[in-house]
């Protein structure tokens, strides 16, 4: 009984840590990708397609994911940049999402990612965990995701960063739902309005996509990111 | 405010206590009921239990939950509070014959 009430005063503190931090530091890398939500499908498989583009740079993500139980999901992504300004580079990352909670089980359903990066032919690695929240306020969803990055290897120094992602949508139809996003990190705030929606195409399968145009707020970050995802789920 | 924005999300961490459950049986791709009504604005959890051998998923858009239930398996799906209406589901595996609604009084 008492650890089992360490165990959940422990992860308070964990959940109370990943909550506060991105407000009091926030992380070096791009702010503005994807909006993750704490669900996991048995039985799913994924193919997804994700791409970044700020002004002639562009970064694609290309990944395969499986859940291998009614709680945790697992994908593996390859990922690479283009552009003018940029040296072209590519880089593995593997990502495992845990489902902690039922879907309106409490007031918050929540979950936790796990993302590990590796930079290919050079010594940069990143693992980050994030916390993971949705709330259902009638037609209205908000998810809340809060990063903590670790940075390290022998190219790149290391680091602790954070970041903060949220989206608030807006659910009119399955085809077309439009929602605003929020980001946060050291590279800036940036915030602009997305929309997204499901395409049946037969038993159990369907294509989810998302296009968004994120403004950036400040003088620090892009002043434009345009972000699309396509995503096959079989 | 952003400590009333935490200690607000922790508090919300708390076990539903005393929730209506309704049982669902899927067998040979049918919802059994296939009608359900419960109360308004009260929570109901829906334990769906597939009989069969081949997976379904429990799904509505009306609702905003979709759950994957494997053959010879339960799953657990909570809807609500809801306000008085119908609310339509199906079977995304087996659609034209898996289909029911919950009426909401």
């Amino acid at each position: 009984m008492w650890h089992g009430r360490k165990v959940l005063s422990d992860m308070k503190k964990i959940i109370v840590g990943l909550l506060i931090w991105p407000f009091i530091a926030v992380a070096d890398g791009g702010s503005v990708d994807k909006v993750y939500h704490p669900y996991v499908q048995p039985l799913e498989t994924e193919i997804e397609w994700r791409v970044l583009s700020v002004g002639n740079e562009q970064l694609y993500r290309l990944g395969i994911g499986q859940a291998l139980s009614d709680n945790v999901f697992i994908e593996a992504y390859y990922i690479t940049n283009k552009g003018h300004a940029v040296a072209e580079k590519e880089a593995y990352e593997l990502e495992l999402k845990w489902q902690l909670t039922e879907q309106s089980e409490y007031e918050v359903d929540w979950g936790i990612l796990f993302e590990l990066e590796k930079v290919q032919h050079e010594g940069v690695w990143e693992l980050s965990t994030a916390l993971l929240m949705e709330k259902e306020w009638g037609k209205w969803v908000t998810a809340v995701n809060t990063h903590l990055i670790v940075e390290w290897g022998n190219d790149i120094e290391t680091e602790i960063e954070t970041s903060l992602a949220i989206q608030a949508k807006y659910r009119y139809a399955a085809h077309f739902e439009p929602a605003i996003e929020f980001y946060s990190a050291e590279s800036g705030q940036a915030i602009g309005p997305v929309v997204m929606g499901d395409i049946r195409l037969g038993q159990a399968k369907k294509l989810h996509w998302e296009i968004g145009s994120i403004f950036g707020l400040g003088y620090k970050g892009p002043d434009n990111t345009w972000r699309f995802l396509m995503e096959y789920e079989f | 405010m952003r400590l009333l924005l935490v200690v607000a999300l922790l508090l919300s961490w708390g076990p539903v206590m005393a929730m209506p459950s309704i049982e669902i049986i899927i067998r040979n791709h049918l919802f059994y009921p296939s009608e359900l009504t419960i109360a308004a604005d009260t929570k109901v959890k829906l334990i769906i239990v597939n009989q069969d051998a081949s997976a379904e998923e429990f799904e509505s858009y009306e609702l905003n939950r979709e759950k994957v239930i494997p053959g010879h398996s339960k799953g657990i799906v909570f809807v609500g509070p809801l306000a008085p209406g119908t609310y339509p589901f199906f079977g995304e595996f087996f659609p034209k014959t898996a289909q029911g609604h919950i009426i909401v009084k």
